[in-house]
């Protein structure tokens, strides 16, 4: 009889203690109904204790041991998980405006970011990227594109000759030429690379990098090669520059265009970068000459072409404001961080 | 070439303001550069490219500048008078070599006072960058930037046997030119002479003896066409570029010796008072003779994606002076002798085109399959590896292709170099005159330029070629090189940094297993190197702590530690495999081994590989530990093994079992301690 009554003051504690949840004060009046001082449910059931018949209190005796350890365990319980509760709500303050932890970071060079920008355009068009090596031979870098021994045209392109008659080349174009060789039209390709002249001043380096891009097929026209280049330069600065076609002279080219592209920096206004002209020269191209198909075996009735080449460097230069060609050789580890 | 914009708009009939002149100029291929102010005139800086010597004189260019504003080419106009002398009479003209020399004509002009040239000629002189010496040769470069062909005046009396002979240098012959040099000369370069000797460098300079001087009073003025490549060879090998030598080599017109030779000695006539003599004397092996060609406009349409009206297309080629017939679709034309460069159909088409304008040409993109673009499998290779170094942290740096030979002879002893060196016949400086065969010498320098602008840590790359002169022939491989440097730290760690680096990119780049072999040549520090190679034992790289003599040498102040591979036997990594996640919790284990520190760590791992049981799924390494006081230096190392079954969970008993065997097993083999 006595330990029922236990057995529902120990079910009542259970029921009351839950519903009181995280309240504080549910849970300090739980605390004050079964374990008060004055007058706790505790205290009574103790002081029942004593009525008990002889036979019965042992048991009962033990069974309330239990339920005051239960409760005050409990009671307890709860009342460190406040306490808990509250140090992870305290903030122990951070500075969250202490720098963090740098993360090594690598960096390509500006010329390569460029230059993967580039291809991309003109893979997402269908040109190829092609290679080939800078260390070539006459053939491909002169003579196969229209510019036999002793042609003016090499004053422009001075020249490092290595032994056994090979040279370092001068541009990308004998690899249009290694493909056409190689390969039937249609041909769309790009090439990238380092190409090497013997000159150095503040504008000239004796090393610097190209990109040449070949279309060949039936029926290319001249139309065909600007729509072209206004779609690359409008892909590669933004579709706001003009784009100006103007006669030039290539001898790999016939007709040749200098291309223009209206200043980006002070739009068309006439500026520092654009010598007041509101335009900057920016690639040379034109209709592949008739000779240069003869000469790697295109059949020049059936095929027409165009060519185009720019310098990466000077791209690189105008796209990041660097101002000096030297410096993007110069092995400076602060030049590349910045394009990290 | 620098123009004066008055000359040059005095042969043009209603020319437009010179804002207009120079815009059009530049619309139809003459670039206006740069345009200034000279006297009396602006001086114009105009780019005439190299296949156009016609336009590189005042009324070439006013032709151009005439058919460009739709204005009218004036004639050339000046009158010649010649007295009753036969200039025949007072000189003869031979050509012994026609090929080079197409045609020599000349004149006399006799009583000429040499005499300063008039204000109105000096200035236009000046305004063109040419200074002036005196009326007579002033006469003679007037005319050659008027009409682009280069006269040569000779002091009649000093013109032994009054002969002029055109011929081939003898090998021994010398002459002292205009400029005071005095030239050997080979039997490759032609020259003028004259009854005993050579006289001038045909096409390029004339000689100090045959000079007008103050005291000449009869001059004997050459005018002719020269072969361009003859003048080219000769003047290349001389290391000479002249006024006429540049135009020489470029092309001048055989039509104008002729007429230039008149007009200079009109002028000569005029401002020096002296006498034309009765005739030319005009010696042409080789009469010019006209090209004619023929084209059809619905062909020049297609080409360029614009319909041209054909009235268009006579305007601009009668205006340029090809005197176009048209006959149906098909145009003919009759190239003017001055345009050396037109001979293909679409040199005529440029012809039109540029004068139409590249604006008006509609854009439309070719129209070709839809097959996607490919990269080079090179270029996916050096940019796999430039990415694998991007993602280890490190930072991209470009040097020169070509070093010092010294430095160069250093390369000779790694175990990578490529083969004999590849020098230039021709550098620009010592410092730059072979190709590297290496890349770290490029990064020693640029680590040395860093360190001396305050940089204290490095981290960079570089990916490149190099090259080898490999029987007989030029030979290039993809390179990467690594460096690092840091204040901090010890070398151990700055080697470990590196081997964390290179193993990861090689895995990145797609290198076959690669291991590391004590070594690397003296490029690197005797307890600090390795080679790298493939598991067929080939070397494909090298990597440790720079030795320290070659630091010296390049002034280092921090220790650097160094890689480089060559990456071209690099394979695609494949694509990776799912493999099954495990279900069943791993037991951990460490093993502590004590041992002899000439025991390497590879011998280590591989003898627990051996004899671990097939439940080990990993094993790696969790500390080391050098004992320094001991006298063996006995080194401890701590690998952690975890074991793990597939399919069910390994009882703890299980696992001590199999760790006890591979305890024994390792005293055993390798006669180590188990701490």
């Amino acid at each position: 009889m006595g330990t029922t009554r236990l057995d529902k003051v120990r079910a009542d504690f259970l029921t009351d203690l839950e519903q009181a949840g995280d309240d504080a004060e549910a849970v300090e009046k739980v605390r004050i109904k079964f374990a008060g001082r004055r007058s706790g449910l505790l205290l009574d059931l103790t002081a029942a204790l004593r009525e008990l018949p002889k036979e019965e209190k042992r048991d009962y005796g033990r069974a309330l041991n239990e339920l005051k350890t239960l409760i005050n365990t409990k009671l307890a319980e709860v009342k460190v998980q406040a306490n808990a509760a509250t140090v992870a709500t305290e903030p122990s303050s951070v500075d969250v405006t202490l720098p963090g932890t740098p993360v090594p970071r690598g960096a390509q060079h500006p010329v390569h970011i460029v230059r993967r920008r580039i291809e991309e355009i003109f893979l997402r068009m269908g040109y190829d990227v092609e290679a080939g090596p800078e260390a070539e031979d006459d053939w491909h870098n002169f003579e196969a594109l229209n510019i036999p021994p002793d042609h003016p045209a090499r004053d422009d392109q001075d020249t490092f000759y290595l032994p056994g008659g090979f040279l370092l080349r001068t541009h990308t174009s004998p690899v249009q030429a290694r493909v056409m060789e190689s390969r039937k039209p249609p041909i769309r390709i790009i090439v990238p690379g380092r190409v090497y002249r013997r000159d150095s001043d503040l504008r000239h380096s004796p090393m610097f990098h190209q990109i040449e891009g070949l279309l060949v097929d039936e029926g290319i026209t001249f139309g065909n090669l600007k729509a072209t280049l206004e779609t690359f330069l409008h892909a590669l600065f933004s579709d706001d520059v003009e784009v100006r076609l103007r006669p030039g002279y290539f001898p790999f080219t016939e007709p040749s265009a200098e291309v223009d592209i209206s200043c980006i920096f002070c739009d068309r206004k006439g500026c520092g970068v654009c010598s007041g002209s509101g335009w900057i020269e920016i690639l040379g191209s034109g209709m592949v000459d008739p000779r240069v198909f003869e000469a790697v075996g295109v059949d020049s009735e059936r095929y027409t072409g165009f060519a185009f080449g720019l310098g990466l460097d000077r791209i690189a230069m105008l796209v990041y404001g660097i101002p000096d060609l030297r410096q993007l050789f110069a092995g400076d580890q602060r030049l590349t961080r910045q394009f990290a | 070439m620098i123009f004066d914009s008055d000359w040059l708009t005095e042969y043009l009939d209603d020319a437009p303001d010179l804002d207009t002149l120079a815009e059009r100029l530049t619309d139809c291929g003459c670039l206006v550069e740069l345009r200034e102010r000279g006297d009396g005139a602006e001086k114009w800086d105009v780019e005439v490219t190299t296949n156009r010597p016609d336009a590189m004189n005042h009324r070439g260019l006013a032709r151009e500048a005439a058919v460009a504003t739709g204005g009218t080419l004036l004639p050339l106009e000046f009158e010649l008078e010649e007295n009753d002398e036969d200039a025949a009479e007072l000189a003869a003209v031979e050509i012994a070599d026609g090929a080079a020399c197409s045609r020599y004509v000349a004149r006399v002009i006799r009583g000429v006072t040499v005499r300063e040239s008039p204000e109105w000629m000096t200035r236009r002189l000046l305004n063109c960058g040419v200074r002036p010496i005196n009326v007579v040769v002033d006469a003679t470069n007037y005319v050659l930037l008027e009409l682009g062909q280069p006269l040569h005046a000779f002091d009649l009396e000093k013109v032994r046997g009054r002969r002029i002979i055109v011929r081939p240098a003898v090998d021994g012959e010398k002459l002292t030119t205009l400029d005071g040099e005095e030239r050997e000369l080979d039997p490759s370069m032609l020259m003028i002479a004259d009854g005993e000797g050579v006289v001038a460098l045909a096409g390029i300079m004339g000689g100090a003896d045959s000079e007008i001087g103050n005291d000449t009073t009869d001059v004997l003025l050459e005018s002719a066409h020269f072969d361009a490549l003859s003048v080219r060879r000769t003047a290349r090998r001389l290391g000479m570029h002249t006024e006429a030598s540049h135009r020489f080599e470029r092309g001048t017109d055989p039509e104008m010796a002729a007429v230039a030779c008149d007009r200079a000695a009109a002028l000569i006539a005029e401002l020096a008072g002296g006498r034309v003599c009765r005739g030319r004397i005009d010696v042409c092996p080789q009469p010019w003779q006209a090209r004619r060609m023929e084209f059809s406009i619905a062909a020049l349409s297609a080409f360029t994606g614009l319909e041209i009206p054909a009235e268009r297309v006579l305007e601009i080629l009668t205006g340029l002076e090809f005197a176009p017939q048209i006959d149906g679709d098909v145009v003919r034309v009759r190239v003017p002798s001055y345009r050396v460069d037109i001979d293909r159909i679409p040199d005529l088409y440029e012809e039109v085109i540029r004068h139409v304008g590249y604006g008006p040409i509609p854009s439309e993109l070719p129209i070709l399959p839809t097959s996607p673009g490919r990269r080079n499998p090179n270029w996916e290779l050096i940019d796999r590896a430039r990415d694998a170094a991007v993602s280890a942290g490190l930072v991209e740096l470009m040097t020169w292709s070509f070093i010092d030979p010294e430095t160069d002879e250093l390369v000779a002893t790694q175990p990578l170099c490529p083969g004999p060196s590849l020098p230039l016949d021709n550098p620009l400086a010592q410092t730059q005159a072979v190709m590297r065969r290496s890349l770290l010498p490029g990064l020693l320098v640029a680590a040395n330029a860093n360190f001396n602008k305050g940089q204290r840590s490095l981290a960079v790359f570089e990916q490149g070629r190099v090259f080898s002169l490999v029987d007989q022939r030029p030979l290039e491989r993809e390179r990467i090189a690594v460096l690092l440097a840091d204040e901090a730290g010890g070398r151990e760690e700055r080697f470990d940094r590196l081997k964390g680096i290179v193993n990861d990119m090689a895995v990145r780049i797609g290198l076959p297993a690669v291991s590391w072999k004590r070594g690397g040549s003296p490029w690197l520090d005797e307890g600090a190197g390795a080679e790298l190679q493939t598991a067929d034992g080939a070397t494909i790289g090298l990597a440790g702590i720079l030795s320290r003599e070659l630091a010296e040498r390049w002034d280092l102040r921090h220790e650097v530690a160094v890689a480089e591979l060559d990456i071209e036997r690099a394979t695609e990594p494949p694509l990776s495999k799912f493999r099954p996640l495990h279900r069943h919790p791993p037991v951990v284990v460490d093993v502590t081994i004590e041992h002899a520190a000439d025991l390497s760590y590879a011998d280590l791992e591989g003898a627990v590989g051996d004899l671990a049981s097939e439940w080990v799924e990993d094993l790696s390494l969790t500390g080391r530990y050098r004992d320094e006081n001991s006298l063996s230096g006995a080194v401890r190392t701590t690998l952690r093994l975890v074991y793990r079954h597939a399919d069910r969970s390994l009882t703890q008993e299980e696992v001590n079992e199999a760790h006890e065997r591979l305890r024994r097993g390792l005293v055993e083999r390798l006669g180590v301690a188990l701490a």
